[in-house]
């Protein structure tokens, strides 16, 4: 038999390269490639890029104990948010999908199916990470905390919610979806949302509204649900809601003292001392001056949401305007405990704006 | 009204008093004359243990003169006993004055001269922890300032201030020595001796001045970037004027009543300052940084940092980092110019 020759197996291997490497120019460069969705894949494409997905989802999903309590404002404001960013593709529970959405490749799972088999923390996982050349976008702000409440919504579609449960809870008054009924259909029209998760807004002034509006815009503020709502509006009509919520009048009833509404009183009030931790009265009420409009007040505002931004604000990811570093300077070295005692005494005051600053005389 | 434009940059002219070696300087050839110049300022000064004005740093300065003259009377004649073997070239002793003098002057000689310097030493000791007859000032060591209160004999609340700490002349003041964060070192080298502030701890020491004057105190542990920058002053009165003294201090804040400096009040009440700090008389009654009730009479801004003028003040708040690494002050640069000078008009005002 002929020895192997080894210039020759050099030469012939360097050739099929050359010649795989034209071919794969071709194809790229000369559109030999057909990328008709309605030509669809090659057999067995979709199957392992399914495979993939799923494997891939298993691998890299948080794990259980990260899993919190779902409750029910979590499920309202998850199928607010789905409804708002969602439903395009996934349409919604009792609902069909559109003709549009079916011709879709890879077509977008109804979400009564699409939520089938996986658990919370993959959902988790999907929601934030979203998945590559699917059409699943990835959650729009650096927020993996705020994805939750969107996984409980999900949840609940899992356990059966009928179509009657889902268009109650994403119910939108009548008028321009572009208008202020926008905003008030997670906010309420008096700026008293009734829901913990999400923020009242009876309480704060036109100034601080029209600056975190223009941070969720601009992204200098993280929140995937607020960053979707700021981006569909135009920006010039962001500071006329602002102004719309802000002309209304706060309303609601102090809540109950409690052992940890003293507490966060004491806190609140008079900093606490040795920790470097300062009033917090002093930038957002109650305090027997005026106070720079910039400084959200915080009496009657709801306890999760205060708990959580607090809990931003010290782990330095909250966002904001160029005060925002005074804020990340305060909570630096709060704890878990005062934090919660903060929050409560804050939810438990009457709500109320604070006062705003006059024009300083020059 | 005042307007940033006019305002000098403060810091500057800070940094370029306090860096000994300035740039382009022939180093070299400068370190004599640098060398000379540091042996003559620590001879003298508001910040000198060798210019004692309080019976504890007397003592001390004593120790150190003492101690330097024994050790010369020493060195020279250790040197003239080589000498003496070397160069003089002396006949041979006997092996018995030899072993005599091996005896005596190897063993018995260090012994009592030892003894008696260690004794003298620690006789010096209780003196310096003595109790204090009355005033107690208790000194917490923050990063990076002093925080300072007052506790006159049978006071139940103190009367706080910061970097700056006053002592009657001619009484023992006791002084409670604390620290926040990291471990500072409290040294007031003109009235006495250094003791460290540790966290989760309290010392404690004493001192008497002699004689009324201001000094210069400074922490003398390393205590993070602005270490060097944590000095604060110190003011000797005679007992009359101490007594006057505190009384203001304790009084409320006299605000500037000049349309600037009300303009600063309501800029300092709106902005947040009072979460932090206190200014007694008003609803500023935080507790993170220095009380500023009198903050325009002090004699330092900033742990030494800076002076109380209305431009250091506005140059502090507008942005504290620029001025001293790491401060805990966040910048206040957001505001407007005009708003940050009413602000430090205001506080240069409150006497």
């Amino acid at each position: 038999m002929k020895r192997l020759d080894l210039r020759s197996v050099f030469y012939t291997l360097a050739a099929l390269a050359v010649l795989c490497a034209i071919g794969g120019l071709s194809v790229v460069g000369l559109g030999l490639y057909n990328v008709s969705a309605r030509a669809g894949h090659f057999p067995g494409v979709p199957l392992i890029l399914h495979t993939t997905y799923n494997q891939s989802v298993k691998l890299r999903a948080v794990s259980e104990d990260e899993v919190p309590e779902f409750t029910e404002p979590m499920v309202a404001l998850g199928a607010k948010h789905f409804d708002a960013a969602c439903r395009v593709c996934h349409s919604a529970p009792g609902h069909d999908k559109t003709a549009t959405m079916e011709a879709m490749v890879p077509e977008p799972p109804h979400i009564t199916a699409a939520v089938e088999g996986w658990q919370p923390r993959h959902l988790h996982w999907i929601l934030y990470e979203g998945v590559k050349m699917s059409g699943m976008p990835h959650w729009p702000a650096d927020r993996p905390d705020e994805v939750w409440p969107t996984v409980a919504f999900l949840e609940a579609v899992q356990n059966g919610m009928t179509e009657q449960r889902y268009d109650a809870l994403t119910a939108v008054e009548k008028g321009d979806p572009r208008s202020f009924y926008y905003c008030a259909s997670c906010h309420n029209a008096n700026g008293v949302s009734g829901n913990q998760r999400i923020p009242r807004l009876d309480i704060l002034s036109e100034e601080y509204m029209t600056r975190a509006l223009l941070a969720y815009r601009s992204g200098a503020r993280d929140s995937g649900y607020m960053e979707h709502a700021a981006s569909e509006v135009p920006v010039a009509q962001l500071p006329a809601f602002a102004k719309q919520f802000a002309a209304l009048p706060a309303t609601g009833e102090a809540g109950p003292t409690t052992s940890l509404t003293i507490a966060g009183e004491r806190i609140a009030m008079e900093g606490v001392p040795g920790s470097d931790v300062p009033a917090c009265a002093a930038c957002h009420g109650p305090w027997s001056e005026p106070i720079d409009p910039a400084y959200p007040s915080l009496s009657g505002q709801y306890r999760p949401y205060l708990e959580d931004q607090l809990r931003l604000w010290r782990e330095g990811v909250r966002g904001g305007t160029r005060v925002a570093r005074l804020m990340h300077q305060a909570a630096t070295r709060l704890t878990d405990a005062q934090i919660e005692a903060v929050s409560a005494w804050y939810a438990a005051r009457q709500p109320a704006k604070i006062d705003v600053l006059p024009e300083l005389s020059d | 009204m005042l307007s940033a434009q006019d305002l000098p940059q403060p810091f500057d002219r800070k940094l370029a008093h306090a860096l000994p070696l300035r740039p382009g300087t022939d180093h070299l050839k400068a370190a004599p004359a640098l060398a000379a110049f540091g042996f003559l300022t620590a001879c003298v000064g508001p910040q000198s243990a060798l210019d004692p004005a309080g019976r504890d740093a007397e003592t001390l300065a004593d120790l150190f003169f003492w101690l330097v003259a024994g050790a010369v009377v020493l060195w020279v004649l250790m040197n003239g006993l080589m000498f003496y073997a070397w160069r003089a070239k002396p006949r041979p002793i006997s092996p018995k004055t030899g072993r005599w003098l091996i005896f005596g002057g190897g063993i018995v000689f260090p012994t009592v001269v030892l003894a008696g310097l260690l004794s003298y030493g620690l006789s010096v000791i209780p003196d310096q922890r003595a109790p204090g007859e009355g005033l107690r000032v208790e000194i917490t060591g923050e990063q990076w300032w002093f925080r300072v209160a007052y506790w006159p004999e049978g006071a139940t609340e103190p009367i706080h201030s910061a970097n700056e700490v006053v002592f009657p002349v001619g009484q023992r003041s006791e002084l409670t020595l604390k620290a926040d964060q990291v471990i500072h070192s409290f040294w007031l080298p003109s009235l006495a001796g250094k003791t460290d502030m540790i966290p989760g701890r309290v010392n404690r020491m004493s001192l008497e001045p002699t004689e009324p004057g201001e000094f210069r105190g400074q922490c003398a542990e390393y205590c993070g970037e602005s270490h060097a920058w944590m000095a604060f002053t110190a003011l000797t009165l005679m007992p009359e004027e101490f007594d006057a003294f505190l009384q203001d201090l304790a009084a409320p804040a006299v605000p500037p009543d000049t349309e600037v400096g009300q303009a600063g009040r309501t800029a300092f009440m709106a902005h947040g300052c009072g979460g932090c700090h206190t200014i007694r008389g008003t609803p500023a009654r935080g507790n993170v940084g220095p009380d500023l009730t009198h903050v325009g009479s002090r004699l330092n801004l900033a742990a030494g940092a800076l002076d109380v003028t209305v431009p250091d003040l506005a140059a502090w708040i507008t942005d504290p980092k620029a001025i001293k690494a790491g401060a805990k002050m966040p910048a206040y640069d957001h505001l407007d110019p005009d708003e940050i000078v009413a602000m430090a008009v205001y506080l240069e005002g409150l006497k």
